[in-house]
């Protein structure tokens, strides 16, 4: 079944090439309370990028700017080189799929996926049997033939989220917007619905903005990943560079787990409490900086070399490793390592570690 | 599992141990509220409902025929409707706008405009009636105009009209504004990023969304405009045959002594009221969470 593309089925999904994206410093007051200072991406055609930002950063702000559903105080938005700004809801056609689904709970399946077609204007609207065939191969696509008649509430939260998605898909968009499309479901589903829509996206190649505060779902679904915070762009960039090298200590923070010690560089060497680390600090600028790695990116050292050394504050089980957290230095910094599970220690004894990855961030 | 079972034991085991949920009054307490409440339902309302068909038919069926049909009556039955049938839907095209303002959009005034809504229930219907005097009567600044137009609003089917449509336009859209508050305007927005017109968006999402509390409130606007007796009985001028309603004629009935003739009126009212209790239980019942009223603690 998955052999079969929906251009080969007969049935284009996509209306056309799908198109760029571009947004200059967009910017949103609700009143008084900002809420965009001056946003500015670019997207290519068949992109998929993820919006990722902790809650309140802005992200369903964009989505709504994007969609027409609300209207920026400042700044532009281009659609495949025109004007989107001055366009309506309707005439964007994109398409959205909400949080919390908004699947018209008096319709069935097959009326709430047929909707945006059948409200077409005569002259546009594709014939009874034409609609039929349309919604049957949407539903084949998100995996729920043979639920046609079902109503909302008679479908899983997964189902319902496939449905709003082929409802959204139905009327050809240009641009497909999902705003946390899986924030309500368990992480089971959450992962076969990720895997599902990367599959999805591929066939269709719709340019496709999705918003999540899930650091894992973004970087495994995303082509490109725009981490957001407070109304501001941190950093944008692949999967990859958002992990490896990370901006800022914020968007080292956000993605995964983290710790962080205040530093020094001198001469091109990093020092705790002025002490060497023997870690090299190629390219930051002498002075203060703040020292990120993550806990599964440190070795222990017994050879007595320069290390930085802590007290166990506690200790507990995380995953595949055992999880520690220290006291470093004079000031008493908390940092978290993992060690292998076979080395239990006690609170209270000392540990000496070094960092083979990490990121220095100028204070 | 054992969990469960463990607390089952404890409640009924022999162990002695007598458990009571904390919101769980005593047994007599329970019983003594209960029957308070039955005997006071019993007294102050099943006895006069049923009073009211008794003396209906004190003179068996042809007495009752008799006073339904007997002209003034007639004519009495057939102004209530015409009334209803005005007033009625005029507040359900209100209703719907108002509450579909309030719910769906922000502006200047909606708190006003959501409080002036409950003034027909804060207001007396007495006081009601005389607004419609003031503004149309002969002595009022619209009087001498109306009267070379030859348009009479008092003591007249449309002051009656008037007065029904202020005593009733609560109903409809206090039914809906809760109940479209709570749906938010998630569908609203999905079916406008679909491609929908802002006609089809209300025709085809917002309306169907709340079409069973819009019928329960169309239900208990009808049952009010047709029982309604304050407001239509001061511009009414009470006029046999002409100026008065069901209502109306029920009093005059009972103040001519014709106890047998008023009461079989009033049974008319009653099976009405009977009529909209048992509609809107059967929808509270099958439609609960799309009915706002059943949440309004
Ligand atoms: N209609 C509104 N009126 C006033 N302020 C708003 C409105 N919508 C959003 N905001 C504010 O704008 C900011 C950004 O909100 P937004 O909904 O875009 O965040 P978000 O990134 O989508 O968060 P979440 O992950 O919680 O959904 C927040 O501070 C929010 O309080
Ligand atoms: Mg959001």
């Amino acid at each position: 079944m998955n052999a079969i593309t929906p251009i080969e089925a007969g049935v284009s999904v996509a209306l056309g090439a799908p198109i760029d994206v571009t947004i200059e410093n967009v910017q949103k007051a609700f009143g008084d309370t900002p809420a965009l200072h001056g946003v500015s991406l670019d997207v290519k055609a068949g992109e998929l990028v993820a919006l990722l930002g902790p809650s309140g950063s802005g992200k369903t702000t964009l989505l709504r700017i994007l969609a027409g559903l609300d209207a920026p105080t400042a700044g532009r938005v281009l659609f495949g080189g025109d004007d989107a700004l001055g366009l309506s809801v309707q005439q964007r056609n994109v398409g959205f799929v909400f949080q919390h689904y908004a699947l018209f709970r008096h319709m069935t399946v097959f009326q709430n996926i047929a909707f945006g077609l059948t409200v077409r204007p005569r002259g546009e609207r594709p014939p009874k049997a034409e609609i039929r065939k349309r919604v049957l191969h949407l539903l084949d696509l998100v995996q729920l033939t043979g639920l046609d008649k079902r109503y909302p509430s008679q479908l899983s939260g997964g189902q319902r989220q496939r449905v709003a998605l082929a409802r959204a898909l139905a009327i050809e968009p240009r641009v497909l917007l999902l705003d946390e499309p899986f924030g309500a479901l368990d992480a089971q589903v959450r992962k076969d619905l990720r895997r599902w829509l990367r599959e999805i996206h591929d066939r269709t190649g719709h340019t496709t903005f999705f918003v999540t505060h899930d650091q894992e779902e973004a970087l495994e679904l995303a082509d490109r990943v725009v981490v957001m915070s407070k109304g501001r762009i941190e950093q944008v960039g692949t999967p990859d560079e958002i992990y490896d090298a990370p901006a800022s200590p914020f968007v080292f923070e956000f993605i995964g787990e983290s710790s962080f010690l205040p530093v020094t560089v001198v001469d091109g060497a990093v020092q705790l409490d002025g002490q060497s680390l023997d870690l090299a600090a190629l390219g930051s600028p002498h002075g203060e900086a703040t020292l990120g790695f993550r806990p599964h990116d440190v070795s222990i050292v017994e050879d007595g070399g320069p290390a930085i050394t802590g007290t166990i504050v506690t200790e507990r089980r995380h995953g595949g490793a055992r999880r520690l957290e220290l006291e470093v230095g004079t000031e008493k910094h908390r940092v978290e390592i993992d060690m292998p599970v076979d080395h239990s220690r006690a609170p209270g004894g000392q540990v000496t570690f070094r960092p083979h990855r990490w990121r220095l961030f100028p204070r | 599992m054992s969990d469960g079972a463990f607390t089952t034991a404890r409640l009924h085991g022999a162990s002695g141990i007598h458990f009571r949920p904390v919101t769980m009054e005593r047994k007599r307490v329970r019983l003594a509220l209960i029957l308070i409440s039955l005997a006071f339902l019993a007294l102050f309302l099943v006895m006069p409902v049923l009073a009211v068909f008794v003396e209906a038919f004190r003179g068996g069926w042809p007495a009752f025929a008799e006073a339904i049909f007997e002209p003034d009556a007639a004519a009495a039955i057939r102004l209530t409707l015409l009334v209803a049938a005005i007033s009625v839907p005029c507040n359900l095209v209100f209703g719907v706008a108002a509450s579909w303002a309030i719910a769906k959009f922000d502006f200047r005034g909606k708190a006003l405009l959501n409080t002036l809504i409950d003034l027909p229930f804060s207001v007396s219907p007495v006081i009601a009636g005389l607004i419609y005097v003031l503004m149309f009567g002969s002595q009022s600044l619209l009087g001498p105009w109306l009267k070379s137009e030859g348009i009479q609003v008092i003591f007249a089917v449309p002051g009656i009209v008037l007065a029904t449509i202020f005593v009733t336009f609560p109903f409809v859209a206090r039914e809906l504004i809760p109940l479209m508050e709570e749906q938010g305007r998630g569908d609203e927005e999905a079916a406008l990023s679909l491609g929908a017109s802002g006609f089809q968006v209300f025709f085809r999402v917002t309306l169907p969304n709340v079409k069973w509390a819009l019928l329960y409130g169309v239900l208990l606007c009808n049952a009010r405009a047709m029982g309604e007796f304050g407001a239509v009985s001061v511009v009414s001028g009470h006029i046999r045959g002409l100026t008065n309603t069901m209502p109306l004629h029920v009093e005059i009935l009972y103040n001519e002594y014709q106890f047998a003739a008023a009461f079989a009126v009033a049974s008319l009212l009653a099976v009405l009221a009977l009529f909209t209790l048992v509609v809107k239980s059967v929808l509270e019942w099958r439609y609960a969470d799309e009915i706002a009223a059943t949440r309004r603690h």
